[in-house]
């Protein structure tokens, strides 16, 4: 009983003491140090964006780094004296510097660079920097290493040398803003040289190489020091991720690179070392998201920017957002085409015009591109995508429409008078793709009714070895376009590295040298027009649709839109805002 | 049992060739790792572009050459010159491994615990309600989860439980329909646990249930209490203190004073610590948190030692137990104060759909957690229903079989209270054959939860693994390879050891 007794008292006693301290709250320690007012300022002023891939590199320009992960990150990071503008053209970057053409013959360029122009270290940027972007991409300075059939390789690795091959060394000394530079063949994109992400800091990089003189050691080709120097260039810059390279990661425009979260985001702020328009947001954010998880982040408003690669589910899941999302479709630089191989039974000019007949274009861009991009139509051109300045102009003066609609009837006849009913049409492209799937059965599906026997020959290693063995009767893949005409040219020459299908003709021939060393932009587009015009009468190949791209933004956020450059959504974002909130 | 170790080690060495090889092989030919390189326009670019992967990728050595290769490089280990070689950019495998297993790690760590913890508890108490309603519930319930389509389940689970959550928040009232069907809810289940013979006894179940349920959603309902929830001293001290009864009656019984008092006092232990450092966990460092805690449960276990009379082992555990619980809840409570902070801070949408964290964010210790709990929420739910369904199922037949054993009816006629025969005689054995699959399932975690972490947008063994497949190289997804198949071969002999030592009638040979 005592025992009991004395039990419960204690259990009293514990139980009110419990009660009684409790009752004596002292105030909270910290109370002021909560991050809610200082962190909510941060986030009003940031901008966040969604990008598939991770970034990997400053150096955008080597052969193994290249890749739009880090042109996303990079764009309005590092400058140059042009950049693709709102329609994919190359625009002008005046802030940055000027470009003038003070002679044709021999084609002589003045790059001035803006006088106040510094890297985000305060180091002036100039002679020493131009000189660099030319070394490094012109493939001029080699290796001490060899090949496996003793060739020398190049010592910086570039991801294009177009052009910056065809320079004389640029003319400037030490601290000089302003460089001439002339051509020793005449190239018809000199407007697209030297343009935003070429540029690199080259004092940083004869820092890193532990050479002194950059532009001497350039200039005579001293190979010892231009072998450190481009170690230093190819591999220097490769990002380990968490890590900001803050030494060497300068920035020459209106952002620079402040953190980096492995795994989860890139954070840019503006840069205070600027010498043209700030930034409009105080920082961005790239986060990096997979395609499919982009509509639901925006929706939740841990994103502002999406651009996921284009699906009928995750458009529609973007749009039953509502309101508060602004969605944009269009196109992106890269076309679909047919390619004929004329080494096959397509090497005869009216079989091609038959298969051309019973081509359904259009049904093909209204099943598999319009549910994704309902502005799209038929692309009618090889060298100008629809969105493209002078795209009117080159189809109106090489295309009369006769291919828009399959015209069976007239592709049986044909057929029929030529005795080749039957006639095997194996059509190739890299396999697993269901939209290349899809378009052959649906080419199937009018071709054979004209009397071709289409098969599709979809394989895995197409690229690797259909393509070039000419193992197809037509080729279906994409080719990606560029405002420059120097990519594409070698694709239509006779005996040109594109030119899978060993189409020739003398007169494209002629009239693409005519184009590569023509310096007037203006005039390129009448040259364009006459290519493209026997083109279409020979048939070379057949021009689809250009991919869908597609983006979306919150309308928190004003400035974001859509750009078919591959500079993806940040392309833009040193003039992105929030609105009020 | 070395030489068995040693046996089982031998064994998987040779799996592990055959395997790695394998692996390797079937990487390399799924596909072609220059796809996305075949239609840059300009044949010189294309050309140089092709050249340079090439050279990283080694893509002109053989396969099988290539095998070789990556397998010296892994055995450099051996004498610390190892290297698990580069992916197609040229950037080190090491360090994009440490990330990539830290992140998985971080998500799901958490997310198995609370597997293993909620699976075992609903599974015992499945099989101790065997054949009711509640039984059938949780039956039908686990074999739901473990049929749903993950990928299905993440995206609805990010709809509902992240944006319309997040919308509901903002003025979060419970509508009627809503607080009825939930209540309503609330009573079956606590007819289906509770029970009773009689439709009297049901029926008072049933609004007992019902009642709890819709006072609670009233009270979140009509408060702010979602907008500024708090336990505060008197909650922290109430729930404290009941949990130190429940805990009694779970360890002792509570006909047992000496261990009721002591399980009590190790909870105003607790309470005194938490009234005590209200001053100064302001924003507290996890050392300094770690270190109180530990300091609490060892006065608690003081406390309880010296109160506890002849049962002092008992009385010192069940007071250890009751200042966790306080402590936990001082936590808790903690986390609740830091709460309007943090959703004003994510402009009114706490609970993320993505990602490990918000980025750049800043905030007191408390805040900084809360951020990582409101993006771990989803992420872990999801891998908790996946693999809640085999722990309820594996502990629910473990325990009816135990149940059935002769030893339990010897206990049972014995006199021993039902409390001492499930909980030190049923319990623990049946818990023998659960362990295996919790090794197995730590193994398992290793590897990542492939689609998990991608629809969340973490980084981890998941995504090495299936971007190195994507874009056909080797040496990220051989890298996941390796850690994965390693952990799933020790652990199968960690859990032939443990198991051999829990049970000794089975030995090793």
């Amino acid at each position: 009983m005592i025992t009991s007794r004395r039990t419960t008292a204690a259990l009293a006693f514990l139980a009110g003491g419990a009660l009684v301290l409790s009752g004596c709250s002292a105030d909270r320690g910290g109370e002021g140090g909560t991050g809610a007012s200082s962190s909510a300022g941060t986030t009003s002023a940031t901008i966040t964006a969604a990008h598939e891939q991770e970034f990997n590199s400053y150096n955008n320009n080597t052969a193994d780094q290249n890749a739009v992960q880090n042109v996303v990150v990079l764009n309005n990071v590092l400058g140059g004296f042009w950049d693709f503008g709102p329609d994919g053209g190359v625009l002008d970057e005046s802030e940055f510097g000027t470009v003038e053409k003070t002679s044709d013959d021999p084609l002589t360029i003045r790059y001035t660079f803006a006088d106040d122009a510094v890297w985000s270290d305060g180091e002036p940027i100039d002679c020493d920097d131009f000189m660099l972007t030319w070394a490094a991409n012109s493939g001029k300075f080699t290796s001490t290493e060899t090949d496996a059939e003793g060739n020398p390789l190049s010592g910086f690795s570039s991801a294009g040398t177009t052009g910056y091959e065809d320079m004389n060394a640029p003319q400037c000394a030490a601290g000089d803003k302003e460089v001439e530079l002339s051509y020793a063949t005449p190239f018809a994109d000199w407007a697209g040289m030297f343009g935003a992400g070429s540029i690199l800091p080259a004092h940083k990089v004869a820092q890193g190489a532990g050479v002194e003189d950059l532009i001497g050691a350039l200039t005579s080709n001293n190979s010892e020091q231009v072998n450190q120097l481009a170690q230093f260039y190819n591999t220097g810059f490769i990002g380990t991720p968490g890590t900001v390279d803050t030494d060497n990661w300068l920035s020459s425009g209106p952002y620079k690179i402040d953190s980096w979260q492995a795994g989860q985001s890139i954070t840019l702020v503006a840069n205070d070392q600027y010498w043209g328009t700030p930034a409009k947001a105080s920082s961005i954010v790239i986060r990096f998201i997979d395609a499919t998880a982009q509509a639901q982040a925006l929706a939740n408003g841990e994103i502002q920017v999406a651009r996921p690669q284009p699906a009928q589910d995750i458009l529609s899941q973007l749009q039953a957002i509502g309101d508060s999302v602004k969605i944009d479709q269009g196109d992106e630089y890269t076309f679909e085409h047919l390619d004929f191989n004329f080494e096959g039974a397509f090497a005869d000019a009216d079989l091609r015009r038959a298969f051309a007949l019973c081509v359904p274009r259009q049904q093909i861009v209204d099943n598999l591109i319009k549910p994704v991009n309902a502005d799209a139509t038929v692309l009618n051109s090889r060298y100008k995508l629809s969105f493209q300045e002078g795209y009117d102009q080159v189809v109106g003066a090489s295309y009369q429409g006769q291919y828009d609609q399959p015209d069976i009837a007239a592709a049986k006849q044909i057929l029929d008078s030529k005795g080749a009913a039957g006639t095997p049409v194996r059509i190739g492209y890299q396999s697993p793709n269901q939209r290349r799937t899809d378009a052959t059965a649906l080419i199937k599906a009018s071709c054979d009714q004209a009397g071709f026997d289409v098969q599709d020959a979809g394989q895995q290693d197409f690229f690797g070895g259909g393509l070039a063995n000419g193992n197809f009767d037509v080729a279906l893949f994409a080719w990606s376009g560029s405002p420059l005409v120097s990519g594409q040219a070698s694709t239509y020459v006779t005996g040109g590295g594109n030119n899978n299908g060993k189409y020739s003709n003398p007169q494209v021939d002629e009239l693409t040298t005519q184009l590569l060393a023509q310096t007037d932009v203006a005039a390129q587009d009448t040259t364009i027009g006459q290519i493209e015009s026997v083109l279409w009468s020979d048939l070379a190949t057949i021009p689809l649709f250009t991919f869908p791209g597609l983006q979306a933004n919150s309308t928190n956020v004003t400035g974001p839109s859509f750009q078919p450059a591959q500079s993806q959504q940040t392309w833009n974002d040193d003039t992105w805002t929030v609105a009020q909130q | 049992m070395v030489a068995y170790v040693l046996r089982r080690l031998l064994i998987s060495i040779g799996v592990f060739f055959v395997a790695t090889f394998m692996m390797y092989l079937l990487v390399a030919n799924a596909g072609d790792p220059l796809e996305d390189l075949y239609g840059i326009t300009d044949p010189g670019d294309r050309a140089a572009r092709i050249a340079s992967r090439t050279e990283i990728m080694q893509l002109n050595t053989p396969v099988v050459e290539r095998y070789f290769d990556w397998l010296g490089g892994l055995l450099s280990f051996l004498w610390g010159q190892g290297t698990l070689g580069v992916n197609r950019t040229g950037q080190a495998i090491e360090p994009l491994l440490g990330l990539a297993l830290g992140s998985t790690l971080r998500l799901v760590v958490l997310a198995t615990v609370l597997a293993i913890v909620t699976g075992v508890a609903v599974g015992i108490v499945s099989a101790l309600r065997q054949y009711t309603s509640f039984d059938y519930t949780i039956t039908f319930f686990s074999f739901v989860f473990f049929s749903l389509p993950i990928f299905w389940a993440a995206v609805l689970l990010k709809q509902f439980g992240a944006i319309a959550f997040n919308d509901w928040l903002g003025d979060p009232v419970v509508p009627l329909p809503v607080m009825v069907v939930l209540a309503v809810l609330g009573g079956l289940l606590a007819v289906s646990l509770v029970g009773g013979r009689t439709w009297a006894r049901r029926g008072a179940s049933f609004a007992g249930g019902a009642v709890v349920v819709l006072g609670v959603l009233l009270v979140l309902s009509q408060t702010d209490f979602l907008a500024r929830p708090t336990l505060g001293p008197a909650g922290v001290s109430v729930l404290g203190l009941a949990a130190a009864v429940g805990i009694t009656a779970l360890v002792s019984g509570l006909a047992n004073r000496r261990v009721l008092i002591a399980s009590l006092a190790g909870a105003v232990v607790g309470i005194i610590v938490y009234v005590s450092t209200v001053g100064v966990l302001g924003d507290p460092t996890w050392p300094f948190l770690i270190g109180l805690f530990v300091l609490t449960l060892v006065l608690a276990g003081g406390v309880g030692f010296g109160v506890g009379g002849i049962d002092r082992g008992r009385a010192a555990r069940a007071a250890v137990l009751s200042a966790a619980v306080v402590a936990a809840l001082s936590f808790v409570d903690w986390l609740m104060f830091a709460w309007p902070a943090y959703v004003s801070s994510s402009l009114g949408r706490p609970i993320a759909t993505i990602g490990s964290n918000t980025p750049n964010f800043t905030g007191t210790l408390w805040e900084t957690t809360l951020d990582s709990l409101t993006h771990l929420v989803l992420p872990s739910v999801t891998l908790v229903l996946i693999s809640f369904a085999q722990y309820t199922r594996y502990t629910r037949s473990s325990m009816l079989e135990t149940m059935n054993q002769d030893y339990v009816r010897t206990a049972r006629s014995k006199g021993l209270t039902e409390r001492t025969v499930i909980m030190r005689h049923a319990f623990r054995n049946a818990l023998i054959p659960v362990t295996t699959l919790v090794a197995l399932d730590f193994a398992a975690i290793v590897g990542g939860a492939v689609i998990t972490e991608r629809i969340f947008g973490w980084r981890g063994m998941g995504s090495l693994f299936i971007e190195g497949i994507y874009t056909v190289d080797p040496p990220p997804v051989m890298a996941f390879f390796v850690v994965a198949a390693a952990a799933v071969l020790l652990l199968n002999i960690v859990a032939d050891l443990v198991y051999a030592y829990l049970d000794p009638r089975i030995r090793l040979s």
